[in-house]
């Protein structure tokens, strides 16, 4: 029985030998270890031995087993690293596309407030949520917008009740930062908010805005026009260049909107900035002194300046996406270009 | 507000091209959004921020001009000759509501022609928009673009007995409205009337019975001061906007009431033939006072960050018709002008300055302090929870947060209160806010696979909106969807979960919402005894072909039991020993109970236990199952000896034996 075994074994390593072709080493694999293979046949043996064989034969067969599955598999790897130039003169062709893992992607919306939130985290500003559910108060009055005003025209709003809104600007996370918390303040608040817009290409009824606010003795005009520019020039680019209009917050006092030069025409007009070299990207301004008054700050003491911008906006801009409605239809083709 | 370019020349002089004008304007906040040549003139958008009413007029605009480019406004002429009649004689009005009407001024001009206006006046109403319809209409049409202050002119015959009374309308009384529209009015509006019945709604719209027509003989010519909120509810009660209402309720200059009546009486007798009756009726509460306002150089300093001197100041006060009533060091004293109904601070002044020196004359530069901004925890989990998806092929969608009222959206995982709904929705589609985002996501689904793009893996992470006391909890949820079989999404639940640093108790638990899930697949996952969310297969319901898999967990929830801070474990030096058993059991029999058994076991050195498969097949028994693991024995301090490991394994099996009748699966 023995020396059957060690035949088996030297057949083998003469056969693995000649092999050439991986399907040759595939069916010398069947024929010593398949089912019903010549090692299989072994076993069958083992009940048909005296019983003190048994024992030793069983051993040696599941060395056999072992070690015939060993040249197998070392023959099988090394064909197959061989196999195609050697055996067909076929070329490897590394031109072939290489096999794509499946990537995901963050939504164009999260990658701008991420991006914006890095730029004023480096500016030391920490950033904080506020309800989308809100009291009127802190949507209207607490911002100077009182009752029966025509500002109100500005900031149409959905109700839920009387006196309970969807906010309609992330300025209310102002209002409830400050009333639990005493200057300095640096803070962004990104968030949702809502409107009873139509929609259509350039109008959503919820979309999302950043909104800036740092309080602090002595802050100035020329401070956040100088925020807002490192803004600017960090995420739409060293070359832009920045315009500040006045304009109207109830409140900001002084207000103004800020446009940068329009990057698709760089300038020289085109039908995305209708054809003024500009496009708006943010409205922004000193603290109204009301404001201050609602939160209890002493205005003699402190100033501080307020900035909101459209994060659908933005993204469109900077990546020249013509249609607000692509951002909410979650197409796969759409949100993996970014 | 549309400007017509030539217009504007008219009342000073200036050499600006249409396209330097808007840009003149733009840069001092009246944005101009449009220019349009017409005829042989141009056609100026300007658009007018809520605050300045004083600019609904091209005198008001043509004041902002000389502001930026310095000149002198011409206002034209209103001297004339009148009859010696005296107007008194003619009409007789009552003011009986001093509060929403403050001042009422009326005159009377006899004896006009209505016919066309002439071509030049025509040419520039046209210019803006305006249709001419006969010389008296569009003499206050072109008063009120003039000026900003809106008049309105009556048929004077056709008012009973010769008297106004400006009162509150009485319930439920009618009027038929210029456009032929009636209207029904209620107690608290402003109405004009005469001695039977209303002839005007105050300051929104004019009536028809008594409005101007071809026959027309004798003119009453209103113009008043309206309360502006008043008017304002009243337009939007009633439904409607008009030129006058527009800028009532924004406020017009009580200071112009005077300029405006006078050029229209003037321009009647001499583009409609009409003689003036002597004098004017003018009831007045008050006489205005026109504000005084201390202006701080230091504190303009400190808000715009320039060493802005006072001369500069005050001369730009100047040319905005500011008056200056005193100036010594540090302080200027400044009257404001009636017009200006938007100053009133000494902030208002800082921004007029600010407005007319230039904002891109301010240097951009900061002395603000260095601060140093630390990540809350809700930021780091939420990145780390976006970067593990994206890591694993998800795509991060956003859908919206406003929902329709169907069943499905209608779902109650996070709380048994009714969801809650928009008031004054503008679509059935978008009416209230959703308590999942589950619907959502399914949607999203059906929106990709409609576009061709098959085996979707997406996620959300937004809020849901739970009925609270006053304002509702608004929850942070963490939603999926992917196109595979439950364990898969099942396993990458797990995975984050440790991924997250959490090594909390989990409990899987039979969960139905057959709206949602598919029944008897789906489970509620409990962390901590708490729950974490709801896990199962796409209900069969939602109409695809294909099978996918949804979940939903509290974001809030996973936020607060993150743990970050790791410890280092040391790496044990002696080989685990990997032993795999499969057992039959019983159908019934879930993992979970297999797993705790051999738990329970406690043996000091079983450092895993592995599933890898479940059999039911020829060789097993009806009822019965064969569950495949694999165990993993390492100790810290040894290698293991095989006698041990051996033991362990008996062990384990003797256990699972007697508590759950299982039997070892002989291959
Ligand atoms: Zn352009």
């Amino acid at each position: 029985m023995f020396k059957k075994t060690e035949k088996v074994k030297k057949d083998l390593q003469e056969e693995i030998r000649a092999v050439t072709t991986l399907t040759d080493a595939e069916q010398l694999k069947i024929k010593y270890l398949g089912r019903k293979g010549i090692i299989q046949d072994f076993m069958k043996l083992i009940p048909t031995l005296p019983a003190e064989q048994r024992a030793a034969f069983g051993q040696q067969i599941n060395a056999l087993k072992a070690e015939a599955a060993n040249f197998i598999e070392d023959a099988i790897g090394k064909l197959s690293r061989e196999a195609i130039p050697k055996v067909n003169n076929e070329i490897f062709d590394i031109t072939l596309p290489g096999k794509l893992p499946v990537t995901g992607k963050k939504h164009p919306l999260t990658q701008t407030i991420d991006d914006v939130k890095e730029v004023f985290a480096r500016l030391g500003f920490d950033v904080v949520y506020g309800p989308e559910v809100e009291l009127e108060y802190y949507n209207f009055e607490a911002l100077n917008i009182p009752a029966d005003h025509p500002s109100r025209t500005d900031f149409d709003t959905f109700y839920i009740k009387n006196d309970i809104l969807l906010r309609s600007q992330t300025s209310t996370v102002q209002i409830r930062v400050m009333e639990k918390q005493k200057p300095p303040i640096r803070i962004i608040a990104p968030g949702k908010v809502y409107r009873p817009d139509t929609v259509d290409a350039r109008h959503s009824f919820m979309f999302h805005q950043i909104e800036g606010l740092l309080v602090d003795e002595g802050v100035s005009f020329a401070d956040l026009k100088e925020v807002l520019n490192q803004f600017i020039k960090t995420y739409f680019g060293k070359d832009v260049r920045m315009r500040f209009r006045p304009s109207f917050f109830p409140f900001t006092e002084p207000s103004a909107e800020v446009d940068i030069s329009c990057s698709l025409c760089s300038g020289k007009g085109c039908s995305v900035c209708s054809y003024s070299g500009w496009v708006e990207i943010l409205g922004a301004g000193m603290v109204d002194p009301h404001v201050f008054k609602a939160v209890h700050y002493d205005t003699e003491k402190y100033t501080g300046f307020a900035f909101g911008m459209g994060v659908e906006r933005i993204t469109m801009l900077k990546h020249g996406i013509s249609d607000i409605r692509l951002f909410y239809e979650n197409d796969i083709r759409f949100l993996s270009q970014f | 507000m549309k400007i017509s370019y030539n217009w504007l020349k008219e009342y000073a002089y200036f050499y600006l091209s249409p396209e330097e004008l808007a840009d003149k304007l733009t840069n001092a906040g009246l944005v101009v959004a449009d220019i349009k040549p017409v005829e042989d003139d141009y056609c100026l958008e300007v658009e007018v921020t809520s605050n300045r009413p004083d600019c609904l007029g091209i005198i008001g605009i043509t004041r902002e001009v000389i502001a930026a480019v310095g000149g002198e406004l011409h206002i034209p002429d209103t001297d004339f000759e009148t009859l010696s009649a005296k107007v008194t004689k003619f009409i007789d009005v009552t003011v009986e509501d001093p509060v929403l009407c403050p001042h009422y001024t009326a005159r009377v001009v006899r004896h006009v022609t209505v016919r066309p206006s002439p071509e030049w006046m025509q040419k520039k109403l046209r210019c803006i928009g305006i249709r001419p319809v006969n010389n008296i209409v569009d003499i206050t049409n072109y008063v009120m673009m003039e000026t900003g202050q809106p008049i309105h002119a009556f048929d004077l015959d056709k008012i009973s007995d010769q008297k106004i009374v400006v009162r509150r309308a009485l319930d439920g009384e009618m009027i038929v409205v210029i456009n032929g529209v009636k209207r029904a009015l209620f107690h608290d509006m402003l109405v004009i009337a005469d001695s039977k019945r209303p002839v005007a709604i105050a300051g929104v719209m004019g009536g028809k019975e008594t409005e101007v027509s071809d026959s027309t003989r004798n003119i009453l010519l209103e113009c008043a001061l309206f309360e502006p909120g008043h008017v304002r509810r009243t337009s939007k009660e009633l439904g409607v906007f008009t030129d006058s209402s527009y800028r009532f309720e924004r406020g017009t200059d009580p200071g112009g009431i005077e300029l405006a009546s006078k050029r229209a009486v003037k321009l009647m007798k001499e583009l409609a033939d009409g003689e003036i009756v002597s004098g004017v009726i003018d009831i007045k509460q008050r006489e205005y006072e026109k504000k005084r306002i201390p202006l701080r150089i230091e504190r303009l300093q400190k808000i715009l960050g320039i060493e802005i001197k006072r001369d500069i100041a005050s001369d730009i006060l100047k040319r905005l018709q500011f008056t200056i009533v005193n100036e010594i060091d540090n302080f200027i004293d400044v009257v404001v002008p009636g017009f200006r109904g938007d100053i009133y601070r000494e902030i208002d002044l800082i921004e007029e300055i600010a407005r007319i020196y230039g904002y891109n004359n301010i240097p951009a530069k900061t002395s603000i302090c260095v601060r140093g901004s630390i990540k809350s925890k809700y930021e780091a989990v939420e990145d780390c929870i976006r970067q593990f998806f994206i890591g694993l092929g998800f795509y991060e969608v956003k859908t919206f947060s406003i929902v329709d009222v169907s069943p499905l959206q209608s779902v109650k995982l996070w709380s048994e209160q009714e969801a809650l709904d928009i008031a004054n929705p503008l679509r059935q589609e978008e009416s209230r806010m959703r308590t999942s985002l589950l619907p959502s996501l399914i949607n999203a689904r059906r929106y990709n696979v409609n576009h061709g793009n098959e085996s979707i893996k997406i996620f959300e992470i937004a809020r849901v909106y739970l009925a609270g006391n006053k304002l509702p909890h608004e929850k942070t949820c963490l939603s999926l969807l992917i196109d595979a079989d439950f364990f898969t999404l099942k396993g990458i639940i797990e995975s984050l979960v440790l991924y997250l640093g959490i090594s909390l108790k989990r409990e899987w638990i039979p969960f139905s919402e057959p709206k949602l899930f598919r029944d008897e697949r789906a489970a509620k996952i409990q962390l901590d005894d708490k729950t974490l969310g709801y896990l199962g297969e796409a209900s069969r319901e939602l109409g695809f072909k294909t099978s996918f898999c949804l979940s939903e967990l509290d974001m809030d929830f996973l936020v607060e039991k993150s743990n970050f801070e790791k410890r280092y474990h040391p790496l044990s030096p002696y080989p685990p020993v990997f032993r795999d058993l499969a057992i039959i059991v019983d159908e019934e029999v879930s993992w979970t109970s297999i797993e705790k058994c051999i738990t329970a076991t406690h043996i000091s050195f079983l450092k895993g236990v592995n599933f890898f498969d479940v059999y039911r097949g020829k060789q097993i028994t009806a009822g019965k199952k064969s569950v495949a693991f694999s165990l993993c024995f390492q100790a810290e301090d040894r290698t293991l000896k095989s006698e041990e490991v051996e033991t362990a394994e008996w062990t384990i099996l003797d256990v699972l034996h007697t508590t759950l009748d299982a039997e070892l699966r002989k291959l």
